[in-house]
């Protein structure tokens, strides 16, 4: 029997429901077991954070199980809400290396019979993504000889974008933890803390330790956890990858603090920025304009709006201001729940797996409203990164620590 | 000279199922209720065994042998007749015939992790029958 949770509480999701919903589509798409691999789709299903290979059968009615690597098998059960004989764990022994113990489960499910077995594969720029490899797939296809493997991972991506209320309170929360993050960063670089040698390492732990205090399970980011950059770094052409290094900050040089939180497995990511001790009027304009576009970016979101709509208005704007050039042309990127990443939407663009420029954002969509103004020249850089959500006339900005780029004395 | 039993022979069951309840107490069973079929394939006849143990509580409430499928169980570990000879008579670890995949377990691993302290206390009080293989 699944654990039963308090339906009252604000990040309460229904996970059999969501599982009842899958199992409609594959009734519909005549898929008679759904073998997930994508970190996203493990995630979306479990409720529980699975770093290790993991993968989830979804019947055609009943409970699904995850499949992990046996050492984390009773600690996913623990936060899971699926119970123990609905989380088996694979070990290099007899029958339970993860082909043949998942081949084995899935015959069981098919009694005998061959089946349309969804798996889910395609590409990514985001390396923890989780399409079945190419050594599963043969190893599947040769222990399920008989049956036919499809890749379905559109339903999940489907159903997964319009978030239900208690995914959109969880996100809220880990938008609170950040800016718990930022106010501690702030609080520890002013009055001359910085001056102490700090570095963009120990800013990124400074960061880490407050939002770890305020419930964040993880500075989950696969660019390197908190992001921080100073100087040069911060105004590498198109950068937006950042792990922080031991360079000292500087007077006289921007600092980018770019962190993130966990809180049941929804992402919080928020970036804010400053000038260390002193800064240029030249430097001064390009924090304008950072501000200027950031400020119409968030006012531009809606439902309907769509990212070519979006990077269209916005590069007009720095064309027209006369900074187009140090602006990469994009504007957000996707986010889920952990492992669902980058990609906006359900694809079906130019590009497969990619984000479709022509996507119509809709009513509770949430992402990343993404945005990263560099200019290597003059080793300046701002980036903005704030989860929002999708409204009907506006977007809801989750992470609160006020848009500005402060100059600390 | 004690008499020796063959091998998953009704007398042999007869004799694993006394010497399971007298040395083995529900309280180092640890109260436990659950079931493990071993598969012996290729036995001496070319037919295919099994011996079967349900507990109750912690007591051996069933010790099946028998030719062929065995009953629904927890657990099912499935090998060669010779692979478990060897087992039983201490030639072979069955952590290093699983391990190699000369054992094939059936069943939830978690689970079975828990109870392979239990595993070993069974094998060590049937190792003791005096069987001809």
């Amino acid at each position: 029997m699944p654990k039963i949770f308090n339906t009252k509480d604000p990040y309460f999701i229904d996970f059999p429901k969501r599982v009842k919903k899958i199992q409609r589509q594959m009734a519909i798409e005549k898929i008679d077991v759904y073998l997930g691999s994508r970190l996203r789709t493990i995630s979306w299903i479990s409720d529980a954070f699975c770093p290790w290979r993991s993968y989830v059968v979804i019947p055609p009615e009943g409970l699904p199980t995850v499949f992990t690597f046996v050492i984390d098998a009773a600690r996913i059960t623990d936060e899971s809400w699926l119970d123990e004989d609905h989380v088996l764990g694979y070990a290099p022994m007899g029958g339970m290396d993860q082909i043949t113990i998942i081949a084995d489960f899935i015959k069981d499910i098919l009694k005998g019979k061959k089946g349309r077995i969804g798996y889910e594969t395609g590409v990514s720029n985001y390396l923890p993504e989780g399409n079945l490899t190419h050594f599963e797939f043969e190893g599947f296809q040769a222990a399920l000889a008989g049956s036919k493997l499809v890749n379905a991972h559109a339903i999940i991506d489907r159903l997964s974008l319009i978030k239900d209320e208690g995914t959109i309170n969880r996100f809220r929360k880990a938008s609170r933890i950040v800016d718990e993050g930022h106010k501690a960063v702030k609080e520890a670089i002013s009055n001359g803390g910085w001056k102490k040698g700090m570095t963009e390492t120990e800013v990124a732990g400074i960061a880490a330790l407050a939002m770890r205090k305020a419930g964040s399970v993880w500075e989950w980011s696969f660019t390197g956890g908190n992001e921080i950059a100073s100087g040069y770094r911060t105004g590498m052409a198109g950068c937006a990858c950042t792990p922080p290094t031991t360079k000292k900050l500087k007077k006289g040089e921007p600092l980018m603090v770019d962190i993130h939180a966990m809180f049941k497995l929804a992402l919080g990511d928020h970036s804010h920025n400053y000038f260390i001790g002193h800064a240029t009027k030249r430097q001064l304009w390009h924090a304008q304009n950072y501000i200027d576009i950031v400020s119409k970016t968030l006012k531009a979101y809606k439902a309907g709006a769509s990212p070519t709509s979006i990077a269209e208005e916005m590069m007009a704007f720095a064309e027209d201001r006369g900074f187009a050039e140090f602006m990469v042309p994009g504007f957000e990127h996707g986010i889920g729940l952990l492992g669902d990443e980058w990609r906006i939407g359900t694809g079906g663009g130019p590009f497969p797996y990619w984000t479709n420029p022509d996507h119509i954002y809709q009513e509770n969509e949430v992402l990343i409203c993404a945005m990263q103004y560099a200019c290597p020249d003059e080793k300046i850089g701002f980036r903005y990164e704030n989860p929002i959500l999708i409204l009907k006339n506006k977007c809801e900005a989750m992470s609160k620590f006020g848009l500005r780029v402060e100059v600390i004395e | 000279m004690e008499k020796t039993v063959a091998y998953l022979s009704q007398e042999w069951r007869d004799d694993a199922e006394k010497r399971l309840n007298a040395e083995i107490t529900p309280q180092k069973m640890k109260g436990l209720t659950t079931s493990v079929a071993y598969v012996y394939v290729g036995c001496p006849g070319g037919k295919d065994k099994y011996l079967y143990f349900k507990t109750e509580n912690g007591t051996f409430a069933q010790v099946l042998v028998g030719d062929g499928e065995p009953p629904q169980a927890d657990f099912r570990v499935t090998g060669a007749y010779n692979l478990f000879a060897d087992l039983s008579q201490g030639k072979i670890s069955s952590q290093r015939a699983l391990m190699s995949g000369k054992l094939k377990l059936k069943g939830n691993m978690v689970k079975a992790l828990k109870l392979a302290s239990l595993a070993d206390r069974i094998n060590k009080v049937l190792a003791k029958i005096p069987t001809k293989y």
